[in-house]
Protein backbone atom coordinates (compact mmCIF):
# COMPACT_ATOMS: atom_id res chain seq x y z
CA UNK A 1 0.00 0.00 0.00
CA UNK A 2 0.55 3.68 -0.90
CA UNK A 3 -0.17 6.60 1.33
CA UNK A 4 0.00 10.07 1.23
CA UNK A 5 0.64 10.27 5.58
CA UNK A 6 3.79 12.29 4.76
CA UNK A 7 2.30 14.85 2.88
CA UNK A 8 -0.36 15.63 5.43
CA UNK A 9 2.19 15.49 8.28
CA UNK A 10 4.03 18.24 6.84
CA UNK A 11 1.19 20.47 5.62
CA UNK A 12 0.30 20.39 9.44
CA UNK A 13 3.97 20.68 10.61
CA UNK A 14 4.48 18.07 12.42
CA UNK A 15 7.04 15.73 13.31
CA UNK A 16 7.01 11.99 13.01
CA UNK A 17 6.76 11.90 17.04
CA UNK A 18 4.24 14.47 17.07
CA UNK A 19 2.03 11.96 14.74
CA UNK A 20 2.92 9.16 16.80
CA UNK A 21 1.87 10.79 20.14
CA UNK A 22 -1.54 11.34 18.36
CA UNK A 23 -1.73 8.37 17.04
CA UNK A 24 -0.62 6.54 20.03
CA UNK A 25 2.13 4.56 18.50
CA UNK A 26 5.69 4.62 18.16
CA UNK A 27 7.58 6.98 15.84
CA UNK A 28 9.50 3.65 14.72
CA UNK A 29 5.53 2.79 13.04
CA UNK A 30 4.70 6.23 12.14
CA UNK A 31 8.20 6.16 9.72
CA UNK A 32 7.36 2.12 8.51
CA UNK A 33 3.97 3.60 7.64
CA UNK A 34 4.96 6.45 5.59
CA UNK A 35 7.60 4.83 3.66
CA UNK A 36 4.96 1.66 3.11
CA UNK A 37 6.72 -0.78 4.89
CA UNK A 38 4.07 -1.62 6.88
CA UNK A 39 0.60 -1.75 6.13
CA UNK A 40 -1.66 -0.55 9.50
CA UNK A 41 -4.52 -2.33 10.94
CA UNK A 42 -7.97 -1.18 10.18
CA UNK A 43 -8.42 0.38 13.55
CA UNK A 44 -5.19 2.05 13.40
CA UNK A 45 -6.03 2.90 9.33
CA UNK A 46 -9.56 4.89 10.69
CA UNK A 47 -7.94 6.72 13.71
CA UNK A 48 -5.43 8.19 10.89
CA UNK A 49 -8.13 8.98 8.89
CA UNK A 50 -10.25 10.25 11.97
CA UNK A 51 -7.31 12.46 12.92
CA UNK A 52 -6.63 13.82 9.20
CA UNK A 53 -10.04 14.11 8.60
CA UNK A 54 -10.48 12.15 5.40
CA UNK A 55 -11.89 8.79 3.71
CA UNK A 56 -8.93 6.30 4.22
CA UNK A 57 -9.08 5.39 0.65
CA UNK A 58 -7.81 9.26 0.39
CA UNK A 59 -4.86 8.20 2.47
CA UNK A 60 -4.13 5.03 1.53
CA UNK A 61 -4.14 3.29 -1.91
CA UNK A 62 -3.08 0.05 -3.61
CA UNK A 63 0.72 0.28 -5.05
CA UNK A 64 -0.14 -0.74 -8.53
CA UNK A 65 3.47 -2.32 -9.03
CA UNK A 66 2.77 -4.81 -6.22
CA UNK A 67 -0.62 -6.47 -6.77
CA UNK A 68 -2.45 -5.42 -3.83
CA UNK B 1 22.34 4.14 14.07
CA UNK B 2 19.54 1.85 13.29
CA UNK B 3 20.75 -0.70 15.85
CA UNK B 4 21.10 2.27 18.34
CA UNK B 5 17.81 3.34 17.49
CA UNK B 6 16.16 -0.04 17.93
CA UNK B 7 17.41 -0.31 21.00
CA UNK B 8 15.84 2.29 22.62
CA UNK B 9 12.85 0.85 21.59
CA UNK B 10 10.58 -0.86 24.36
CA UNK B 11 11.66 -4.27 22.26
CA UNK B 12 15.27 -3.40 22.79
CA UNK B 13 14.87 -2.31 26.45
CA UNK B 14 12.97 -5.96 26.94
CA UNK B 15 15.51 -7.77 24.57
CA UNK B 16 17.98 -6.39 27.17
CA UNK B 17 16.62 -7.23 30.36
CA UNK B 18 16.47 -10.77 29.09
CA UNK B 19 19.79 -10.98 28.13
CA UNK B 20 20.84 -9.92 31.52
CA UNK B 21 18.41 -12.42 33.26
CA UNK B 22 20.26 -14.65 30.86
CA UNK B 23 23.28 -13.62 32.21
CA UNK B 24 22.24 -14.30 35.73
CA UNK B 25 21.04 -17.36 35.16
CA UNK B 26 24.36 -18.44 33.57
CA UNK B 27 26.04 -17.30 35.97
CA UNK B 28 24.43 -19.23 38.74
CA UNK B 29 24.84 -22.45 36.24
CA UNK B 30 28.92 -21.17 36.34
CA UNK B 31 28.78 -21.18 40.47
CA UNK B 32 26.78 -24.22 40.96
CA UNK B 33 29.29 -26.22 39.01
CA UNK B 34 32.37 -24.95 40.83
CA UNK B 35 30.70 -25.15 44.04
CA UNK B 36 30.21 -28.61 43.51
CA UNK B 37 33.26 -29.68 41.95
CA UNK B 38 35.30 -28.07 44.82
CA UNK B 39 33.25 -29.00 47.64
CA UNK B 40 32.16 -26.31 49.34
CA UNK B 41 28.63 -25.66 48.10
CA UNK B 42 26.00 -28.04 49.76
CA UNK B 43 23.47 -29.67 47.45
CA UNK B 44 20.22 -27.91 49.56
CA UNK B 45 22.23 -24.80 48.89
CA UNK B 46 22.71 -25.56 45.28
CA UNK B 47 19.18 -26.34 44.70
CA UNK B 48 18.39 -22.79 46.55
CA UNK B 49 20.84 -21.17 43.47
CA UNK B 50 19.34 -23.15 41.27
CA UNK B 51 15.94 -21.76 41.39
CA UNK B 52 17.08 -18.07 42.10
CA UNK B 53 18.93 -18.20 39.50
CA UNK B 54 16.45 -18.76 37.38
CA UNK B 55 13.87 -16.01 38.90
CA UNK B 56 15.11 -13.46 36.83
CA UNK B 57 14.26 -14.77 33.50
CA UNK B 58 10.68 -15.78 34.73
CA UNK B 59 10.11 -12.02 35.46
CA UNK B 60 11.79 -11.19 32.07
CA UNK B 61 9.08 -13.65 30.81
CA UNK B 62 6.11 -11.95 32.63
CA UNK B 63 7.58 -8.41 32.02
CA UNK B 64 7.67 -9.55 27.76
CA UNK B 65 3.97 -11.34 28.30
CA UNK B 66 2.79 -8.20 29.58
CA UNK B 67 4.51 -5.45 26.89
CA UNK B 68 3.84 -7.71 24.35
CA UNK B 69 -0.29 -7.37 25.25
CA UNK B 70 -0.19 -3.99 26.52
CA UNK B 71 2.87 -1.60 25.49
CA UNK B 72 3.59 -2.45 22.05
CA UNK B 73 2.18 -1.49 19.67
CA UNK B 74 0.95 -3.08 16.26
CA UNK B 75 4.19 -3.11 14.56
CA UNK B 76 6.17 -3.35 17.27
CA UNK B 77 4.68 -6.39 18.40
CA UNK B 78 4.84 -8.00 15.17
CA UNK B 79 8.54 -7.32 15.46
CA UNK B 80 8.50 -9.35 17.95
CA UNK B 81 6.16 -11.85 17.40
CA UNK B 82 8.31 -12.45 13.81
CA UNK B 83 11.14 -12.67 15.50
CA UNK B 84 10.72 -15.26 17.88
CA UNK B 85 8.76 -17.01 14.77
CA UNK B 86 12.06 -16.69 13.07
CA UNK B 87 14.26 -17.84 16.18
CA UNK B 88 12.15 -21.02 16.57
CA UNK B 89 11.54 -22.21 13.01
CA UNK B 90 15.50 -21.89 12.79
CA UNK B 91 16.36 -23.79 16.20
CA UNK B 92 14.49 -26.89 15.41
CA UNK B 93 16.28 -27.74 11.90
CA UNK B 94 19.35 -26.52 13.27
CA UNK B 95 19.43 -28.35 16.27
CA UNK B 96 18.03 -31.46 14.37
CA UNK B 97 21.05 -31.35 11.93
CA UNK B 98 23.54 -30.79 15.35
CA UNK B 99 21.76 -34.02 16.83
CA UNK B 100 21.78 -35.96 13.83
CA UNK B 101 25.74 -35.31 12.64
CA UNK B 102 27.07 -36.35 16.36
CA UNK B 103 24.75 -38.95 15.81
CA UNK B 104 26.87 -40.08 12.75
CA UNK B 105 29.68 -39.72 14.47
CA UNK B 106 30.51 -35.90 13.14
CA UNK B 107 33.03 -34.41 15.06
CA UNK B 108 31.06 -31.17 16.63
CA UNK B 109 32.07 -29.74 19.80
CA UNK B 110 29.82 -30.85 23.09
CA UNK B 111 27.41 -28.38 23.65
CA UNK B 112 25.88 -28.76 27.73
CA UNK B 113 22.74 -27.19 28.43
CA UNK B 114 24.03 -24.06 29.18
CA UNK B 115 25.47 -23.83 25.49
CA UNK B 116 21.75 -24.64 24.65
CA UNK B 117 19.95 -22.07 26.66
CA UNK B 118 21.96 -19.45 24.68
CA UNK B 119 21.27 -20.70 21.28
CA UNK B 120 17.84 -19.49 21.20
CA UNK B 121 18.44 -16.24 23.04
CA UNK B 122 20.96 -15.50 20.17
CA UNK B 123 18.52 -16.43 17.10
CA UNK B 124 16.19 -14.34 18.72
CA UNK B 125 18.41 -11.63 18.23
CA UNK B 126 18.74 -13.03 14.65
CA UNK B 127 15.36 -12.76 14.30
CA UNK B 128 14.60 -9.41 16.22
CA UNK B 129 17.49 -8.11 13.64
CA UNK B 130 16.14 -9.13 10.46
CA UNK B 131 12.36 -8.16 11.44
CA UNK B 132 13.66 -4.65 12.64
CA UNK B 133 15.34 -3.98 9.16
CA UNK B 134 12.51 -5.43 7.21
CA UNK B 135 10.13 -2.34 8.50
CA UNK B 136 12.41 0.35 8.79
Amino acid sequence: MKNILSVLRAERGWSQADLADRLGVSRQTVNAVERGKYDPSLPLAFKIARLFQLPIERIFFPDEGSGE
Amino acid sequence: MAVSEASRTPGGVLYGLYLASLAVSLCGNLVIRLGERAGWLPAPARVVLAVLASVPLVLAAVFFWRMLRGTLDEMLQRIALEGLAFAFVLYVPVTAVYLNLRTAAVWLPRLDPADLLIAPALLVAIGLLVSHRRYS
